[in-house]
């Protein structure tokens, strides 16, 4: 497993997402993380998504590293000023984390701590645009690193925009091209067709990757929520008839996530990025023999 | 009062150097007290671009205007029927007044004049220091009327950290420790018990952690 190997090799790369646990036990993680690591090339460590409080990414990251899983460590900007920001991405390279990707953060309110005070000290711009000087060997201050990290930078995508709005979003990619981003995931796709007014505008000359979020349903009722409420989120009515019909949804559900990584991998995509949204342990079903 | 202080004139010329009539607009509440955009400070202001105009052989007209205020629909009425003449207007009030100018005149751009800085007081004739930073939840009834969230560099919320050193701040001796104060007072009020009471983990959702905030008093509403 490497994944910026895989991805130059232009080798098919399988992400998952796994949830660092709420609590000390690793064991449900390390177990659900260990049963697919042959087939994952890196494993997705959100950083306390929805802004409820968990183990941190960077410790989770590390505890999967020292099992011989490779990572995706997500950072946040809502909960670290720059100072602690560049000190936990130090960190993470000495622990071995080679990816990383930088996200804004969701407001506390919308977490379990809704009294925390949220930071945003810098934007998710200048947090990759901050990796990308570590990189070069140079801290925030400008001073010099004795020793900088070597990370794979990556970034999320709204491949569901249109028209201006995507137009924006693909002026705003550039600029994260621009800051070292070699990787950009795309928010959760039911079907193919639906991301090729984002992949048409994307220059073939850029050296990136767009890696698809395929999210495990896991019921019928789920779909028809994150039909109506999610706005860049296309799921057809034929889908949401598809898992009606069947006897058994939850099996449904995964065959229609494995059918549906089949298709990326089909379409020439980087890779595709697995979230079960806390069924890691189903990450097998969907995944093996793809 | 909210303190704001002059922006570099630099600045604002950036924003207006293009423009060929341009309203200098100046509030007669705090940032009058404070001395940064009143009718006197917009007067200024005017005659600095005017000069810079008349040296760059530009023919640009400068208005000054100063209202009552700016955070009030009924005084930024006032432009209503010569708002819209400008290619651009100047507001020296607060950030407060500036946006609330641009949410009601939409055709005009509304350039700050100000750096709006903190709720703070007059110490003395161009002094003004911090004293309150609105985090909502206001607990100055146990602090001796010494406000720990503003005046402590820390923000700590029971007892000083350990830099103090002579009744002074560690980031610098210019800066009383807010803590030295407050107990300093609890002490002259023969409240000292009060010092004694932990304060519990301060809820931020008050302060901005919740996004940006807003008072809806039912009974006052017409």
């Amino acid at each position: 497993m490497d994944l910026k190997r895989q991805l130059e090799a232009k080798e098919f790369a399988i992400l998952a997402e796994i949830e660092p646990p709420k609590g000390t036990d690793i064991t449900a993680m390390v177990n659900n993380a260990a049963k697919v690591k042959e087939e994952v090339t890196a494993f997705v460590v959100p950083e306390m998504s929805n802004a409820v409080m968990r183990m941190s990414a960077l410790g989770a990251a590390m505890v999967l590293e020292a099992n011989r899983m490779e990572t995706v460590m997500q950072i946040n900007c809502r909960d670290r000023n720059r100072i602690a920001l560049q000190a936990d991405l130090l960190a993470a390279a000495a622990c071995g984390i080679k990816n990383v990707m930088a996200v804004t953060g969701e407001d506390p309110s919308f977490g379990d701590h809704h009294q925390a005070a949220s930071v945003y000290d810098i934007t998710i711009d200048q947090l990759l645009q901050t990796i990308q000087g570590l990189k070069n060997g140079k801290d925030m201050a400008g001073i010099e690193l004795a020793g900088s990290p070597d990370f794979t930078a990556g970034s999320m995508v709204n491949s569901g925009l249109k028209g201006v709005e995507l137009d924006r979003e693909m002026d705003a990619m550039k600029q994260k091209i621009d800051s070292g981003v070699r990787f950009f995931i795309t928010p959760p796709l039911f079907d193919v067709s639906v991301i090729e007014p984002f992949m048409s505008k994307i220059n073939t000359s850029d050296d990136i990757h767009i890696i698809p979020t395929v999210v495990l349903l896991k019921s019928l009722g789920m779909a028809r929520y994150m039909s109506r409420n999610m706005k860049h989120v296309h799921i057809s009515d034929d889908l949401i008839k598809q898992i009606q019909k069947a006897p058994d949804k939850v099996r449904e559900c995964i065959r229609i996530a494995k059918n549906t990584v089949s298709e990326i991998k089909k379409n020439g995509f980087s890779g595709a990025m697995i979230s079960t949204i806390g069924w890691e342990d189903r990450l097998y079903d969907i995944i093996h023999g793809i | 009062m909210i303190v704001a202080e002059k922006k570099p004139v630099e600045e604002i010329i950036e924003f207006i150097k293009e423009d060929k009539k341009i309203l200098i607009l100046g509030c007669n509440e705090c940032v009058t007290v404070c001395e940064a955009g009143g009718k006197k400070e917009v007067g200024i202001l005017a005659s600095t671009l005017r000069m810079y105009f008349l040296n760059q052989g530009k023919e640009v007209k400068i208005d000054e205007i100063t209202l009552e205020r700016q955070c009030d629909h009924e005084y930024l009425e006032e432009i209503r029927d010569v708002a819209d003449t400008y290619d651009a207007i100047v507001s020296l009030a607060c950030g407060v007044g500036v946006q609330f100018m641009a949410e009601k005149y939409h055709s005009v751009p509304i350039y700050p004049g100000v750096n709006t800085c903190f709720l703070g007081a007059t110490e003395e004739r161009g002094l003004w220091t911090e004293r309150c930073q609105a985090c909502g939840n206001c607990m100055l009834g146990i602090t001796g009327g010494i406000c720990p969230v503003s005046r402590c560099a820390k923000r700590l919320l029971n007892g000083p950290c350990g830099g103090s050193s002579k009744g002074k701040c560690e980031i610098s001796k210019d800066i009383d420790c807010a803590w030295q104060l407050i107990i300093d007072r609890l002490k002259a009020l023969g409240r000292l018990e009060d010092y004694e009471k932990v304060c519990s983990i301060k809820d931020w959702s008050t302060d901005r952690a919740g996004g940006p905030r807003k008072v809806v008093r039912e009974d006052v509403q017409i």
